[in-house]
């Protein structure tokens, strides 16, 4: 079915992103989908966009998407307002809902959510099976059908402190339910609207990927490893276009599960694995354009070596490989992150070094690394630590949220001196 | 392990000064189809060391008629770009090693993925 596109098809959106993801949404929206009024608030970017569902679903820094209905300054209820009374329905009503003159979004609601039926073969839509047959066979029924629904609210901050979450949630479907006559079905509702409240705004939208998997979660993987918008937020640090990239880790098992991954996402051709220790990778030196690594926490991966005393040693070979004006993008808990800085102020004082002049084959590729260290004890002379890295520069450090932990990535070009 | 990797990778053991290209020792390839993109192997070709291919496709009997000297306006040929491409990327070596061509060290090619890990008195 030949998707429609109409003039005034610009469609207000928000996205869930993890801690530190946003810059990279951001940034993501307004490249891919030339968005515009983007906005950013802790978790959550903001923006319209007039491109199809489809090429908004396959952003890839954002966790979950929303059509949104409403975005506000903050609800505030005076102290003296007590939870359950009618002023406090009342305001938050003419808050949240305003009442039926004024309400734009219905239109917008249905409208979109019709839109979104019959885009059904890139984003499920939460109707029921049973209304496919009228969506496709009598469209006009959408219009005149009741539409079941629930509010999903999440409060928190001094509104918090006065009302709760499941008070506004029925607050609000008391009052959808008169304004609109719409049904309340906390079961299986065609329609969800989430609430978030809080000291900064409020914000309504309906969630276009409940019964799709969020946005985060990858149809080309198999087996997922590294959360997949920091693994791709990664691979957009590193500048990485159209490239051939070689897979390297030492565990059977990892590279087990990658091949799986390449032949799942057909990617053979450019992606070639490898099975090799990051403390001496059999590649020449300057013969790679970047290098993208996500090194152990020792959480979830184990590892019977020590990750800081590797590490020099790790960080040694990723400079030697990289050719000059090359990127290193590198994932490191917040211990070694703390370590890195130890070495590279060391490295500030230390005496410079010499490159290698050129490069064997000076390969275009990009070296992809999630290793776990099993075999080697390497111990290096201090003054080889003291000497080495001095060609790195750093260009950037990211925080960015990993689900319990946090980790932080680091950005840095390989120069001459 | 296809001969664009192949083509990437060096002999790491200690003291060993010319351990480029490895040589090949197969005991299993296969030759896959792969999808022909020009532009993709425009872009390899420059980063090639074009004598290592060359004799690695030698090696393992499938070098064909492939050129010894990079021929001159490949952009333009691709009659030539697809012997590259086939050379490059649909020849794979699934069982086998790779042997330092200057201590003879052995790195062992298991289900199409080299093990390029050496022994800490080796590194």
């Amino acid at each position: 079915m030949p998707e429609v596109r109409s003039e005034d098809s610009v469609v207000r959106y928000y996205c869930t992103a993890g801690n530190g993801m946003e810059p990279f949404l951001v940034d993501e929206v307004k490249r891919k989908l030339a968005a515009q009024d983007v906005d950013h608030i802790p978790g959550k970017v903001l923006f319209s966009s007039s491109e199809t569902i489809h090429r908004v679903c396959d952003l890839k820094a954002a966790e979950r998407l929303f059509l949104l209905l409403k975005q506000d300054s903050p609800v505030r209820l005076s102290t003296h307002t007590s939870p359950g009374t009618t002023k406090a329905a009342s305001v938050l009503q003419s808050r949240l809902l305003g009442d039926r003159t004024q309400m734009t979004w219905e239109k917008t609601l249905l409208w979109e959510a019709w839109r979104m039926v019959r885009m059904h073969r890139f984003v499920r839509s939460q109707l029921q099976s049973d209304d496919f047959w009228v969506m496709r066979n009598k469209p006009y029924l959408l219009f005149f059908s009741p539409v079941s629904f629930r509010i999903n609210c999440k409060c928190s901050g001094k509104l918090h402190r006065c009302i709760s979450a499941q008070e506004v949630s029925r607050v609000m479907g008391m009052g959808l339910s008169r304004l609109l006559g719409w049904k309340a079905d906390l079961k299986n509702p065609k329609l969800e609207i989430n609430v978030y409240l809080n000291d900064d705004y409020c914000l309504l939208g309906i969630p276009l990927t409940r019964l799709l998997l969020p946005l985060a979660n990858r149809s080309y993987l198999k087996t997922p490893g590294l959360r997949s918008t920091v693994a791709w937020a990664m691979a957009s640090l590193a500048l990485i276009e159209a490239a051939c990239f070689l897979g390297v880790d030492i565990d059977d098992g990892q590279l087990q599960k990658a091949d799986e991954n390449v032949l799942f996402a057909e990617l053979q051709s450019r992606v070639h694995l490898l099975k090799a220790s990051s403390t001496a990778l059999p590649l020449p030196s300057a013969s790679v354009d970047a290098v993208v690594c996500d090194l152990p926490f020792g959480r979830k991966f184990s590892t019977r070596i020590n990750m800081a005393e590797n590490l020099p040693v790790i960080l040694s070979e990723m400079e030697r490989v990289l050719r000059v004006g090359g990127t290193l993008v590198v994932l490191l808990s917040p211990q070694l992150s703390c370590l890195l800085k130890k070495l590279l102020l060391q490295t500030n004082c230390g005496p410079k070094r010499n490159e290698e002049a050129e490069s064997q084959t000076g390969m275009k590729s990009c070296l992809v690394s999630s290793s776990e260290q099993h075999n080697l004890q390497v111990t290096s002379s201090s003054s080889q630590e003291a000497s080495t890295f001095s060609s790195l520069r750093h260009q950037a450090t990211l925080r960015v949220s990993l689900g319990v932990i946090d980790g932080l990535i680091h950005k840095y070009i390989k120069t001459l001196d | 392990m296809k001969l664009l990797t192949h083509n990437m990778l060096t002999s790491h053991v200690k003291g060993v000064t010319k351990g480029y290209p490895l040589l090949i020792k197969a005991t299993e390839v296969k030759v896959n189809e792969v999808d022909f993109n020009p532009k993709f192997v425009c872009r390899m070709i420059p980063k090639l060391e074009w004598s290592a291919l060359v004799q690695a496709a030698d090696q393992l009997g499938h070098r064909e008629d492939l050129p010894g000297e990079l021929v001159p306006d490949y952009e333009k040929n691709e009659d030539f770009l697809k012997k590259v491409h086939r050379v490059l990327l649909e020849v794979e070596v699934i069982e086998g090693c790779l042997q330092c061509p200057e201590s003879g060290r052995e790195f062992p090619i298991s289900r199409g993925i080299p093990n390029m890990l050496v022994n800490e008195d080796e590194a």
